[in-house]
């Protein structure tokens, strides 16, 4: 269904943990200090990386394994044998029973004990922690928080990914940076003309007006601009190139695991016959591992010209590249922040809102699972 | 180290029917007292006049947004017609009394891949069943409650049960101790093969819905149960415990196990899940004046015939004096 959407290899690194700043003020913004919101559906993973091979993967700072059972549902539990702190990934599967590498302590799917082998009766206390997970393809998403808060009503709409009337390219990074950062990155497109000139912006898209909005805690920019050339990664798929053209675009801070980019080109004056309407579904998804590094999945999805292989290899070039290009700058950003040590307040500007409208968002959210009332 | 109790204060007191109070705890350390899943417990270590006292609870998990991410704990502790242990508390527990509790522990717990989830609740067995009742609830799934008690002022937390709806609740009151008994093989033999029940309550409750799962052919695994006072350190015989090793002499209450009354004298024998399974507290029986009362699971049953060990977390002696090796 998607194009290049090869399983990527994640090594869970000896990282130092990120120094997490506990204390909250109200009106605070969040940054890489700021502890990560627990209480959120995240990606553990694509669809193809989890099967019968057991693979770990660090989630906001806890390990986990991923396996599929028998039947082909996925399961999350620690990485971590209760008994002796194993790593369960590093022990086998037999049928649907996890068997830890130490001491062959058996767990079933919802990680309660089913065997000691070294005990003369399984004791009905022992259970490895299981996370709640619902795959919706081609992403299997995790509750790292309080499961008893993990309402799969608040997975957020990402069907495009796995409706037929939409092709995908897609790609992965795992990078050192922080997810307040990327969300911020993304819901700021003044940094597209010169971080990624001639790709995804353009002059004129820089100083287009633009409407944010807040609902609840999403945050929206709409941003409309007409009659102007289409930028260089959409000017090719449409056949575009040079003329002008009509802008609609979203960004959308949806959740701290994803931000969504929906942009639509109208031609308007296309050729008899021809095409007027073109939609791009850009998916943006962070699954902090720590709160200094994260997972990062990116998906460039269109409604046209759905088995043009030449379009899925130049949309797959153009984004990696763009999106290698906002992993270094974060990565260097972050680099300094925790490195410089005289300390920057950073200047905020106009169009820095939406991203200091989510920061808000994050920090409010991490104050509340601390338990401090705002 | 990972240390095992946490220092808390109780913040508020809440009267829920004539003989069951709600305390409300918080740390006392004003930080976030550890999340816990629906259906776990916590010890309580105090201190009474005669002695320390260890009482387990499960906490009771309101809806989401009161308290489910304050960082406090809600327990609810039925008055026993007993001269200590919940009858101390109901006396003696008042806003702003310290005590110690362990982290949660979780031996009670949904199954999230249950297509279904059937809760059923006798008396105080409420507790875990409705923070799991209101973890459904707060996610959307399906489920089903059975609540069963005397009548409806005797019964804590009826009207947040009741606001789960009426389609999803049934209460069955008894009326009197001989009152009628709900139905539970005809409501098991009802469920879809995907459903898995839990049940907390008295023993008989436990062990009827136990009896009614077999019967309808469910496998163990979909059955989940939750003992009120499990093999425990109630209503016994107090005695003397002679240690061969330090030469020490305890007096062991009726209301104390063997294990509490060695860690309060200072002692520190090795032990880990303090209700009789992890085998790793037995001790060498030297003497005894009377026959052992072995509650645990761990020791075969020709270990327990032969008299040489006890799990001194769960189980006691019925007599007036113990001589361990210790």
């Amino acid at each position: 269904m998607t194009h290049s959407m090869k399983p990527i290899s994640i090594q869970i690194k000896n990282t130092t943990p990120e120094k997490v700043d506990a204390e909250f003020e109200p009106g605070g913004f969040a940054d890489h200090s700021t502890p990560l919101v627990m209480n959120c559906w995240y990606v553990a993973g694509l669809s193809n990386e989890i099967s019968r091979d057991i693979i770990s993967r660090r989630l906001l700072g806890t390990d986990v394994a991923l396996y599929r059972t028998l039947k082909g549902e996925a399961v999350a539990v620690r990485n971590r044998c209760p008994h002796r702190s194993f790593p369960l990934a590093k022990g086998r599967l037999d049928g649907d029973t996890l068997i830890c590498g130490y001491h062959g302590m058996q767990f079933d799917p919802s990680g309660r004990c089913t065997h000691m082998p070294s005990m003369p009766i399984t004791p009905a206390n022992a259970a490895v922690r299981s996370f709640p997970l619902v795959e919706k393809a081609p992403l299997v998403w995790i509750w790292m928080g309080d499961a008893d808060l993990a309402d799969e009503s608040l997975i957020p709409d990402t069907h495009w990914l796995g409706d037929p009337q939409w092709k995908s390219v897609s790609g992965a990074f795992h990078m050192q940076s922080d997810y307040v950062a990327m969300h911020e990155n993304l819901l700021d497109q003044t940094h597209f003309p010169f971080l990624h000139p001639g790709a995804i912006g353009t002059p004129e898209f820089a100083r287009s007006t633009l409407e944010v909005r807040q609902e609840g805690d999403v945050i929206i920019i709409d941003r409309e601009l007409k009659d102007s050339p289409p930028p260089g990664v959409y000017a090719m798929p449409t056949g575009l190139t040079g003329k002008l053209v009509h802008r609609y675009s979203e960004a959308r801070f949806a959740s701290p695991a994803l931000h969504t980019a929906f942009a639509k080109i109208v031609d308007p004056t296309p050729p008899p016959g021809a095409q007027a309407e073109f939609r791009f579904n850009i998916t943006h998804v962070f699954t902090p591992e720590t709160n200094g590094s994260i997972h990062y999945w990116w998906f460039n999805s269109r409604n046209f010209k759905l088995d043009d292989a030449a379009s899925d290899d130049f949309l797959h070039a153009a984004s990696a590249k763009a999106y290698l290009e906002d992993v270094d700058a974060l990565q260097w950003i972050l680099d300094v922040v925790k490195n410089d040590v005289q300390p920057q307040f950073d200047l905020n500007f106009a169009p820095d809102k939406p991203g200091l409208l989510m920061r808000r968002v994050l920090y409010a959210r991490a104050a509340a699972e601390a338990g401090v009332q705002m | 180290m990972f240390k095992n109790q946490i220092a808390v204060v109780v913040a508020g007191v809440r009267r829920l029917t004539p003989h069951i109070s709600e305390y409300l705890l918080a740390a006392a350390d004003g930080r976030p007292l550890p999340n816990y899943e629906a259906g776990a417990h916590i010890a309580l270590y105090f201190e009474t006049q005669d002695g320390p006292l260890v009482r387990h609870y499960s906490l009771v998990r309101q809806r989401d947004g009161v308290d489910a991410n304050s960082g406090t704990y809600r327990i609810a502790v039925q008055r026993e017609n007993r001269p200590r242990g919940s009858a101390y508390i109901h006396d003696h527990f008042d806003v702003g009394t310290h005590l110690k509790i362990s982290h949660p522990r979780s031996h009670f717990t949904l199954d999230r891949r249950d297509a279904k989830s059937l809760l059923i609740a006798g008396g105080i067995g409420i507790t875990p069943i409705l923070s799991m009742a209101n973890s459904l609830a707060n996610r959307h799934r399906t489920f089903e409650l059975l609540y069963i008690g005397k009548h409806a002022d005797a019964m804590a937390y009826f009207a947040e049960v009741m606001q789960l709806g009426a389609q999803r609740v049934t209460v069955h009151t008894t009326g009197t101790p001989h009152g009628t008994r709900p139905d539970l093989a005809a409501l098991l033999a009802a469920q879809a093969p995907g459903t898995s029940v839990y049940v907390c309550g008295p023993s008989s409750l436990v062990q009827a819905t136990q009896v009614a799962a077999e019967e309808s052919g469910w496998a163990p695994q979909r059955v989940h149960a939750e003992l009120f006072a499990p093999a425990g350190t109630g209503g016994e015989v107090g005695f003397s415990l002679e240690l061969s090793q330090s030469g020490r002499t305890l007096h062991v209450g009726p209301h104390t196990s063997i294990l509490e009354a060695m860690t309060a004298a200072g002692l520190h024998p090795l032990f880990d899940c303090a209700r009789g399974e992890c085998g790793l507290c037995p001790l060498q029986v030297l003497d005894a004046d009377g026959p052992l009362t072995h509650r645990d699971r761990f020791l075969s049953d020709d270990e327990k015939a032969s008299g040489k060990k006890l799990c001194i977390c769960v189980s006691r002696v019925q007599g007036s004096r113990l001589v361990l090796a210790a």
